[in-house]
């Protein structure tokens, strides 16, 4: 059968059809006039041809009723179409079901558009098939918008997936660089100390060698705070506890003197790392002064405590000893260096003598640590 | 005991043979480098180590660790950043973390001898951090052991 044949066949089906329909038919009117693009194919003729469309579907498709009429709608398809979207059409067709899919179609001048498509058969009396009748509605707007925000989203989440990396990279970069930091503070604080020893140790001066003892005690007290203050995850904090803790197990410890009695009570106070090196040094100092006025010679008790206490923080340091006569110039110095920490912090002293028991009591208010 | 000094930093090494030698002990030699300190535990046979972590030659003062683990050699890390070293810290006694003071090094080496010569040491030195779950002598008796978390 040529085209032309197939054109006018079409053509006869579909003028039938309207002959059924008087102009004044409301149904008719409505499918001619209406903004939703309609085919009406005819599947007892060969390949199922197309015998009407309204001219909404013209205006859709870019093709003239002459131009679509005998034609099978696979006019439609191109190299952009699914194939398998295709294949669920004829397959509902052949079964002669209703089918509602979206469908990339192209127009006459090649352009695409994406379909919501209505296939639908239409029966007779009978049960036959005589009609199929097709809606499109084309939402290639609606889809160009879904794949601008998928591609949108995609871009974000590519951006924030950079940033991250760079900001972990960064992070990295600078955990490194505080490690190698701290590392080499505490290899110089060692250093210095060792030089200090060493100079101590080729002295044969008994002052030269006591100065230098007393210089390494105080060069050792900060070095144990910043041992203890980068030893915590949390850096820029210190346990005052910690600290005094082993302070006096080291220095008494390395007295060796089966004669000295250590007490403590110890409660956790944390302060801000400012505060940690004079804090450090007036425990050392206090604890250095016991040692001095006797405990390294005779023996005797020492209690060492720190803790809170109504909203301040208390260091106490009890001792009994056995006086000894000690060095004037030593004494004043550790004078000094006790008031110059104790009045960085606002701190208050209270001292007490008995007999052979003194009492030094620090009090000193500190910021509650932010968690 | 003869001790060999696992240690980088000459001065401090210098400062440390002294110390030890001036609590009677003899220092076999020093090594900076991982390659030293295979050979001189292989020539010298120490009874004793003092292992810095970071040396010459990289991080390689671990794997000195488990080598004198291996061989039976008592040991213990000095080092100035102890989260390098695996919790179980590889067999060493303990682990003594930089800046050490004069005192703490003074206590360790008193309880490392007591630990090595089979006595219970009266005191467990409180800046020498010991093996996670250590068990038995390695128990401190005093104060607080565990590395700040």
């Amino acid at each position: 059968m040529s085209e032309t044949e197939q054109y006018i066949d079409a053509r006869n089906a579909g003028d039938r059809l309207l002959a059924e329909h008087a102009s004044e038919d409301p149904f008719a009117a409505a499918f001619k006039a209406t903004r939703m693009p309609m085919i009406i194919t005819d599947p007892r003729q060969a390949d199922n041809p197309i015998i009407f469309l309204n001219k909404a579907f013209s205006e859709l498709t870019g093709y003239s009723a002459d131009e679509l009429l005998g034609r099978n709608c696979r006019v439609l398809q191109g190299p952009e179409t699914d194939r398998a979207a295709v294949d669920r059409i004829r397959a509902a067709i052949a079964a002669g079901e209703d089918i509602s899919i979206d469908i990339l179609n192209h127009r006459k001048d090649g352009s695409t558009f994406w379909n919501a498509l209505f296939v639908s058969p239409v029966r007779n009396r009978e049960g036959e098939i005589i009609y199929f009748f097709a809606s499109q509605l084309d939402f290639t707007n609606i889809k160009s918008k879904e794949a601008e925000l998928a591609a949108a989203r995609h871009l974000a989440e590519e951006e924030v997936q950079r940033r991250t990396a760079d900001l972990e990279h960064a992070l990295g970069a600078k955990t490194v660089l505080v490690h190698e930091v701290d590392h080499r503070v505490k290899n110089n604080l060692l250093t210095i100390a060792s030089i200090v020893k060493l100079q101590a140790r080729i002295s044969e001066d008994d002052t030269v060698r006591k100065t230098l003892r007393s210089v390494l005690n105080r060069v050792e007290a900060l070095s144990t705070v910043q041992r203890k203050l980068l030893n915590d995850d949390d850096v820029g904090h210190f346990d005052v506890a910690d600290f005094a803790n082993e302070l006096v197990l080291d220095m008494v410890g390395s007295l060796k003197r089966a004669d000295i009695k250590v007490t403590t009570d110890l409660k956790e106070v944390i302060v801000p790392a400012a505060k940690a090196s004079p804090i450090a040094l007036v425990v050392n100092e206090l604890v250095g002064d016991a040692v001095r006025r006797g405990l390294g010679e005779g023996g005797g008790h020492i209690h060492l405590e720190v803790r809170r206490l109504n909203g301040h923080f208390l260091i106490r340091v009890a001792d009994t000893v056995t006086p000894v006569d000690m060095d004037r110039e030593e004494q004043a110095f550790s004078q000094l260096m006790l008031n110059t920490s104790l009045k960085q912090l606002g701190a208050k002293i209270e001292r007490t003598v008995k007999g052979r028991q003194t009492n030094v009591s620090v009090t000193l208010l500190v910021d509650e640590r932010k968690e | 005991m003869r001790v060999l000094i696992v240690e980088d930093e000459a001065l401090l090494a210098l400062e440390l043979e002294s110390e030890i030698e001036a609590a009677g002990h003899k220092v076999i030699g020093q090594a900076a480098a991982g390659k030293t300190a295979f050979e001189l535990i292989e020539k010298e046979r120490p009874e004793f180590a003092f292992v810095d972590v970071q040396l010459l030659d990289g991080p390689t003062g671990i794997d000195i660790g488990r080598h004198l683990a291996k061989t039976g050699i008592p040991f213990i890390f000095v080092s100035g950043n102890l989260k390098r070293i695996p919790d179980d810290l590889v067999g060493a006694i303990g682990a003594l973390e930089k800046p050490y003071t004069m005192s703490g090094l003074q206590n360790t080496l008193a309880y490392v001898e007591a630990v090595i010569s089979g006595d219970t040491p009266d005191l467990a030195p409180p800046s020498l951090v010991f093996p996670k779950h250590a068990k038995g002598e390695c128990e401190a008796p005093v104060g607080n052991h565990d590395q700040p978390q």
